[in-house]
């Protein structure tokens, strides 16, 4: 459950790394704005080309920094676009869930177990975390599939697929 | 993670928003870095402590250019400077209004730019310290102390601030700043 799908962490990094870019790329963009500058304050052995080239430079890292600034912000709203739909498909999902459980009048504790089969958790693992027997947790996910009338872990799940996959015309939950 | 095991068998009613984004978060602990080193590490008199000034007010500027074309919650428009509406939210503070503001709150954001001015401040000043034209000067150091204490309790404050609201809002801001999500309880308003 806590994992990220790849791509995000992946746009994560990749956004990071950018800013990390933007940031030293800029302060060596300054860096040699202020040399000219203090080159021509001191008067000291005015080179012109020297301070052409540094000017040069500072203008090239000036254009990157502004492009990867805008190429960073662009990341980054889409990546919270991204964000807002995952969030709210999750919090449909859980609508659609908590209804169904209430439909089927789960107490509280096979609300947990069903929770766990539809996670994919296994009968040994869900035993584990709630502390209590194999048997236990197979007599209480047996009830579950009784009064959600299915036959199945697979088909326990498949009530909410069909759920999401259907079209819109099947009326109300 | 730790929304998961709220009530609901972990489906969470939490809210997370991506608010930072990198540079900010970024730009954040480098300053705050630049800080310590040039506040409580470096010789104040050596070549290092004037080089992370610099870089400190690099940091400020960039982060001001940041708040013109950067992400939404980044930009000036976001958390604009009113001191109006830091009243305002101060007496929210007093009542029971819990609104959650996504970017900083409005008597952040006055700190934040308090805290921005300040450090320009001390750039410059440092900077005058070691022009032939100021050179000497006794008021440009005393200046350049002055602005220092008051970065010293802008930051107390700040720090004071952040862990109040987080408290305050059930917002953990700290965590915010780390990897720029902030988390809000489900019964929150949202601003």
């Amino acid at each position: 459950m806590n994992k990220r799908p790849f791509p995000k962490g992946k746009r994560e990094r990749r956004a990071l790394t950018i800013a990390a870019i933007i940031l030293l790329q800029a302060l060596t963009a300054m860096f040699f704005v202020g040399d000219v500058f203090f080159d021509l304050r001191a008067g000291n052995d005015l080179d012109v080309i020297h301070s052409t080239l540094e000017l040069i430079a500072a203008l090239a890292l000036t254009a990157g920094v502004a492009l990867l600034m805008f190429e960073l912000r662009d990341l980054f709203h889409r990546m919270a676009e991204m964000d807002v739909g995952l969030q709210a498909a999750r919090g449909g999902m859980a609508d659609l869930i908590n209804t169904f459980f209430d439909d089927w009048q789960l107490t509280p504790s096979e609300r947990e177990i069903a929770l766990f089969i539809l996670k994919g958790v296994d009968n040994e693992t869900i035993a584990g975390m709630r502390g209590t027997a194999q048997s236990t947790v197979r007599a209480q996910s047996a009830r579950i599939y009784a009064k959600a009338k299915v036959d199945s872990r697979a088909q326990l799940l498949s009530v909410f697929m069909e759920e999401l996959l259907s079209s819109e015309d099947t009326g109300a939950v | 993670m730790r929304e998961d095991k709220n009530s609901d068998c972990g489906l969470s009613r939490n809210r997370s928003f991506a608010v930072w984004d990198p540079l900010v978060r970024l730009i954040h602990w480098s300053l705050a870095f630049a800080i310590v080193l040039n506040g409580a590490i470096l010789d104040d008199d050596g070549k290092w402590h004037e080089y992370v000034g610099y870089v400190a007010l690099g940091i400020v500027g960039i982060r001001l250019v940041w708040g013109i074309i950067g992400t939404r919650y980044a930009r000036f428009g976001s958390f604009p400077p009113n001191p109006f509406s830091a009243f305002r939210h101060f007496q929210a503070i007093s009542g029971d209004d819990k609104t959650i503001h996504l970017s900083h709150n409005p008597l952040g954001a006055l700190m934040v730019y308090n805290i921005w001015a300040t450090v320009i401040f001390l750039g410059v000043t440092g900077y005058m310290m070691g022009t032939v034209r100021f050179y000497g000067f006794e008021w440009v150091e005393e200046l350049h102390e002055v602005a220092f204490g008051w970065l010293i309790v802008s930051i107390v404050l700040h720090v004071g601030g952040v862990f109040f609201d987080g408290w305050r809002t059930g917002v953990p801001l700290v965590k915010a700043m780390i990897d720029g999500r902030k988390r809000v309880p489900a019964d929150r308003q949202i601003k």
